[in-house]
């Protein structure tokens, strides 16, 4: 069956005629144009299709469009506003936590919320919590360590800001 | 899409959302095998894309109210829906606190991003041997309700699988729920697997214990999955711990009992022996750990 269905990408209320069979990955690249979100492996394995669905990371190689029908999707492109990056996507530039960068969005994604839930995460909880991604570069090493400095450099500025409102 | 690979795409297939569980039972009594179920899509979606599952609907249970149930209601047990994700569960403090086995057995599924889907009666109704699921309910006495149009039933997790891939629901019955009863007073309970290099576990155990120190008071349970196509509790394994005799004595018949009752199976992730193998060393690990010696 065919439907059109609204979802709000990165801020932008959009309509789109799917079929009921297509997935929320093929949607996204193919038909609303966002191509940050990559296909890999169609099977949930290796997180590059990663999408913030309503505000949650999810694989999109696994979700229906339909589902996302009347939902917010968020992807690397809103991260920050066109032409800049936001603070997260700076440091895996500076660290260079990355070579190909073909997985980089889907990293910087749920690294973004893990901080969002946990804005000091451990070594071992942002490995944790990064191990539904699979990386083939093997930047591991480097996106681990962005991930800790942005950490480390938000708790700095929110003490800094803090002392100034004293 | 672009590939127009099988291995990629989804086959054809309509898809209905119910808004209520009496919709979704009048649905599934009216198509029954041609109807599959989608919570968290997991499974399903990996077995549609090889074409291994066809299905001319796909039912869609997540927006109704009844199944997004998480509840404890203390001594009357735990109640989860069939619509709960597994991030849900670890983030719902009584099952990390008294249901400490599942807690385990959940942290240690798939990926945290696959969490924000998967659900844990998705991966009890899959019912291959390489699911975690069944093994912790086992020790909680678990029952599944199963609901359909003419009324509800609860069948117990050690009668639900039946197979590999084989539940015990009828055609026209959906998983609503599982219902968890109260562990012991004071007992603690943990969940251990060993899995092939593709992450599908080979063997999984899972422990309960109360009062270690003493026999005459202590509670044992004892339940393993993933060595064969039905994972099991056993039973026999209980009684024993009741004793006086030392506790490693003890836990040495426990093993002995335990490989007794298994019939590991060889199949493409891993050979009975290896199985067997790894079974004795993930029970006397967790026995260890919950008895203290």
């Amino acid at each position: 069956m065919t439907q059109v269905i609204s979802i709000k990408v990165n801020g932008v209320d959009r309509k789109v005629t799917i079929k009921d069979n297509e997935l929320l990955l093929d949607v996204i690249r193919d038909k609303i144009g966002v191509k940050s979100v990559k296909a890999g492996c169609w099977r949930g394995e290796c997180g590059l299709c990663t999408v913030l669905l309503d505000g949650k990371p999810v694989k999109s190689c696994l979700v229906l469009a339909v589902e996302a029908d009347s939902r917010e999707v968020k992807t690397a492109e809103g991260l920050a506003p066109e032409g800049q990056l936001s603070p997260l996507q700076k440091i895996f530039v500076e660290k260079a936590a990355m070579q190909c960068g073909f997985c980089t969005p889907s990293f910087v994604l749920t690294a973004h919320y893990l901080l969002s839930v946990n804005p000091n995460p451990t070594e071992s909880e942002i490995i944790d919590y990064l191990s539904g991604h699979i990386c083939r570069c093997g930047t591991y090493e480097q996106i681990i360590e962005a991930i800790l400095d942005y950490a480390k450099q938000h708790k700095q500025t929110e003490k800094a800001t803090a002392q100034k409102a004293k | 899409m672009s590939f127009g690979s099988a291995y990629l795409t989804l086959p054809d297939f309509e898809y209905v959302k119910p808004k209520s569980l009496q919709e979704a039972l009048q649905f599934i009594d009216q198509h029954k095998d041609e109807a599959e179920i989608l919570a968290g899509g997991v499974g399903l979606f990996a077995f549609m894309k090889e074409r291994l599952v066809e299905p001319r609907w796909v039912v869609d249970i997540k927006a109704i109210k009844e199944l997004q149930t998480l509840r404890d209601d203390g001594s009357k047990g735990l109640t989860i829906g069939a619509a709960v994700n597994m991030n849900q569960l670890l983030d719902f403090a009584p099952i990390k606190e008294k249901y400490k086995a599942l807690h385990d057995c959940v942290s240690l599924l798939s990926d945290p991003l696959l969490r924000n889907r998967s659900t844990i009666i998705g991966d009890i109704c899959e019912a291959l041997p390489y699911v975690d699921g069944p093994t912790p309910l086992l020790i909680f006495d678990t029952e599944v309700e199963a609901a359909s149009v003419k009324g509800t039933r609860r069948i117990p997790m050690n009668e639900f699988i039946k197979g590999v891939a084989e539940n015990a629901l009828e055609p026209n019955e959906l998983a609503v729920a599982v219902h968890l009863k109260p562990p012991p007073e004071n007992s603690k309970s943990l969940f251990l697997k060993h899995t092939s290099s593709s992450e599908f576990s080979i063997v999984n155990v899972a422990v309960l214990c109360a009062n270690p120190s003493r026999p005459e008071a202590r509670t044992v349970r004892f339940a393993y999955g993933a060595i064969a196509p039905i994972p099991k509790r056993v039973h026999e394994v209980e009684d024993l711990f009741k004793r006086k005799t030392p506790v490693p004595k003890l836990i040495d018949e426990a093993i002995e009992s335990i490989k007794k009752s298994a019939e590991p199976m060889t199949d493409v992730l891993a050979k009975a022996e290896y199985r067997s193998h790894m079974l004795e060393v993930l029970a006397v690990r967790a026995f260890r750990r919950l008895l203290g010696s």
